[in-house]
């Protein structure tokens, strides 16, 4: 037990180095403030969600329902980003060879990097969840017990979503381990899987449509068939102790039955994981190619992301879901117009209002895609590399940049052009949108690279760690968030204001291209300063 | 001709080198030793611009490390100990990549990475991604990196770990024939016997301090310099 104490010590003080900020303390408080602002910002956001609709349903005696739509919508969450994250957490890491060399069972190490795994997903769930249980408290004044069930089932609930996302994420790493060209093989894979999670979700969605009218029988589908949330939610209202015992055992037992079983598969996969395919004929004939160094630059940061499947399912999801979304806006635009015209919008605004829209959901994409906020990150040891060539750190960073862009612009502009060709848009119109299409990622990708120069995270075990569990890319997120919903508000401001589509989109044009140049002049300021602080 | 002036490098409060100060000439090659963590790779990466120095100056044929890197790193070369390179990427493509950032032309690159990756037997792999090397695979490919640009100051950490006795052996005449050249070599190592059989002069460094620097004539006298770095150190 002592030895696995020390094991859980050592891996999480290399796996929290997300909040370890700086051992200088005037630094480490300016560098916290920041993720501290958004971390409070987000809660309070989840907050103001539980309260919208507590305040409808608690009256009814019905508040437990939006604990379940909650606990429903996190775990959903956890394991749709589950799917990509496991593979990556749990096999190739670079502890491997240390810990698989020392006298410890091999399950161990398959235990201490699911732990890891779910230690985090704990945090994170506990950011969205957390507001929620307050605020069911605050409305419902309940007893004691209530608290005591929900610390544990706090504890409790990302376990089943992430066992499921191990499962699954061993099953693709087993499948893509058997071919050439795993990394493309494991990338479609977990694409295809989150895909088919999405459309069953979409298709419950009708669930959620109404949601006061139809809280209680939402409520009993989820709970009927989903044991940890129904469970949770049953014993909130009408706690038994044999139950409250039962839940916690279950939920013990099937995390150690699930590593057991993946503990009989794991080592096979993760030797098959690390092997590399080696060409049967060696090759003299290579060939020598020059460049300038800004193409070789990206080309180098293209050649990164390709070979990084959690990488490319992070950033390049919600370029797929773009094309996807205006494939089906396009398809399927008369059934939309129909139903958005039952809350008694006109089919004529609506249709007025197309290029407005289109920019709306541009805004979305490129603000929910930050792929340089890896980018400094995912560098690693080899960033002294790149701190000795005779290049400028600016020149670098913005090659970084650049290749986020070449990344996300065709997807951008196909989707671009699937809503050009339907809904045949006016020549400004199509413009403005693509003027938009090239500054909006620009302005993400810039805030992606600040963010990561200031929050670098240079330590990782694995990719996964950088691109889906550092500060930087959590920071991105939280930003890119906050910019939509501004945004959002400002456009539909703008819309009941009965502004023209020109007028709406020139306007944030303009104010996107000035938020874009002060970037790039906090960028030129910080960037070599930044560049030279990050020491490996 | 290396110079460094009266550096000092401080992590946090505590000074990893200490007020440090020695040249090195053109067609010399300079070994740096001492005990593990006396500050030996701290100097080298401040030498190359990795690291940001606290005190003092460090100039690279007259230029400042400080006040104009790009110009000195132009003319340098750096290997380090660890090879991290990107690991996803061909060999050549690695190469390629070094040779990009220092702007080598076609004909010159060429020319380099065929004679360096004949000497060190490795043009059969230069198609096969990184992933699949071993250490010494991975420093050789470090090493005709460096080399493929012509530097004039070529800095090396430790460049004789984990590359088999060929290798080795490949890596002194390369290091011989530069210094004909009237190149600079500075490297740091733990093989002493490599030390005093191929350097020129020696600096020896302890807990951050320089604590011994000149020919090796000087420094060991009727000597060996195992004996001499034994009793400095102890």
């Amino acid at each position: 037990m002592k030895k696995l104490f020390s094991l859980i010590k050592a891996s999480m003080s290399e796996g929290m180095n997300l909040f370890k900020i700086n051992k200088n303390k005037k630094s480490k408080k300016n560098k916290a403030a920041l993720p501290i602002i958004l971390t409070i910002i987000l809660m309070f956001a989840m907050y103001s969600y539980s309260e919208g609709l507590m305040g409808l349903l608690a009256p009814m005696n019905l508040g437990y329902i939006v604990l379940t739509i909650f606990v429903m919508a996190i775990s959903m969450l956890t394991l749709i980003e589950g799917i990509y994250k496991s593979g990556n957490l749990l096999f190739n890491c670079k502890d491997d060879n240390l810990l698989l060399s020392l006298p410890i069972k091999r399950s161990t190490v398959l235990f201490i990097r699911v732990f890891k795994f779910y230690i985090f997903e704990l945090i994170y769930n506990s950011v969205f969840l957390l507001p929620c249980i307050i605020n069911y408290a605050v409305h419902i004044r309940p007893t004691a017990s209530y608290y005591i069930v929900s610390i544990f089932g706090l504890l409790l609930l990302p376990v089943v979503p992430i066992l499921i996302s191990c499962i699954i994420g061993t099953f693709i790493t087993s499948v893509a381990s058997r071919f050439k060209g795993k990394n493309i093989v494991q990338i479609v894979l977990s694409v295809a899987i989150i895909l088919v999670v999405l459309y069953f979700s979409y298709n419950s969605n009708g669930l959620v449509d109404g949601i006061v009218q139809h809280a209680e029988s939402i409520n009993n589908t989820i709970t009927k068939y989903y044991y940890p949330a129904g469970t949770y939610i049953e014993l909130i209202t009408n706690f038994n102790l044999l139950k409250f015992i039962a839940y916690i055992a279950i939920h013990i037992a099937v995390f150690a039955l699930t590593v057991l079983l993946i503990g009989k598969v794991y080592f096979g996969i993760n030797s098959n994981a690390k092997a590399v395919q080696k060409k049967k004929k060696a090759v003299k004939d290579y060939k020598v190619k020059t460049n300038s160094p800004t193409k070789s630059l990206i080309k180098k940061e293209f050649n990164r992301f390709i070979n990084s499947p959690v990488f490319v399912t992070n950033a390049g999801f919600g370029l797929v879901l773009y094309i996807i979304g205006c494939i089906l806006v396009a398809v399927k635009f008369d059934s939309f117009a129909a139903s958005i015209v039952q809350t008694g919008i006109t089919i004529e605004q609506i249709t007025n209002y197309i290029p407005v829209l289109a920019f709306a959901f541009l805004c979305f994409t490129a603000f929910m895609t930050s792929i340089t906020s890896s980018m400094i990150s995912l560098e690693g040891k080899s960033f002294n590399i790149l701190k000795s060539l005779p290049q400028k750190p600016a020149k670098i960073v913005n090659a970084k940049v650049l290749a986020a862009i070449c990344i996300m612009l065709p997807c951008i502009l196909i989707g671009d052009l699937i809503l050009f060709i339907r809904f045949k848009l006016d020549i400004i119109s199509m413009i403005l949108i693509l003027i938009a299409s090239v500054l909006l990622p620009l302005i993400s990708e810039t805030i992606g690279i600040l963010v990561n120069l200031k929050y670098p995270r240079m330590d990782a075990q694995n990719d996964t760690e950088v691109v889906k569990q550092s500060m930087s890319s959590s920071i991105s997120v939280f930003i890119g968030m906050a910019m939509i919903a501004i945004t959002f508000g400002a456009l539909v401001g703008a819309i009941v204001a009965g502004l023209s589509n020109i007028i709406i989109m020139l306007v944030f044009i303009g104010i996107f291209a000035i938020i874009y140049g002060l970037l790039l002049l906090l960028l030129n300021k910080i960037c070599d300063k930044c560049f030279d602080n990050i020491n490996v | 001709m290396i110079e460094i002036k009266n550096v000092t490098k401080k992590y946090g409060d505590i000074p990893a080198i200490k007020n440090i100060t020695f040249d090195v000439n053109d067609g010399e090659i300079f070994a740096f030793i001492g005990h593990n963590g006396a500050g030996k790779t701290t100097l080298i990466k401040s030498i190359v611009g990795i690291h940001k120095f606290d005190e003092g100056d460090i100039l690279i044929n007259g230029k400042s490390i400080k006040d104009d890197p790009i110009a000195c790193k132009k003319e340098m070369a750096f290997v380090p100990d660890n090879p991290e390179l990107y690991e996803q990427m061909k060999a050549i493509d690695f190469i390629d990549f070094i040779c990009d950032m220092y702007e080598v032309p076609q004909d010159i690159r060429e020319k380099n990475i065929k004679k360096y990756a004949k000497m060190f037997e490795i043009e059969e792999k230069l198609n096969d991604t990184i992933d699949s090397f071993s250490h010494g695979m991975k420093q050789k490919i470090a090493l005709i990196s460096a080399l493929a640009h012509d530097p004039k100051v070529l800095i090396m950490d430790e460049p004789f770990v984990g590359l088999d006795p060929k290798a080795v052996f490949d890596v002194k005449e390369v290091m011989n024939e530069m210094v004909k050249e009237g190149k600079i070599i500075f490297f740091s190592t733990h093989i002493l016997d490599v030390a005093e059989k191929l350097c020129s002069r020696v600096g020896i460094i302890k807990k951050g301090e320089l604590v011994k620097v000149g020919s090796m004539e000087e420094i060991k006298g009727d000597e060996s310099l195992e004996k001499v770095f034994l009793e400095l150190e102890g």
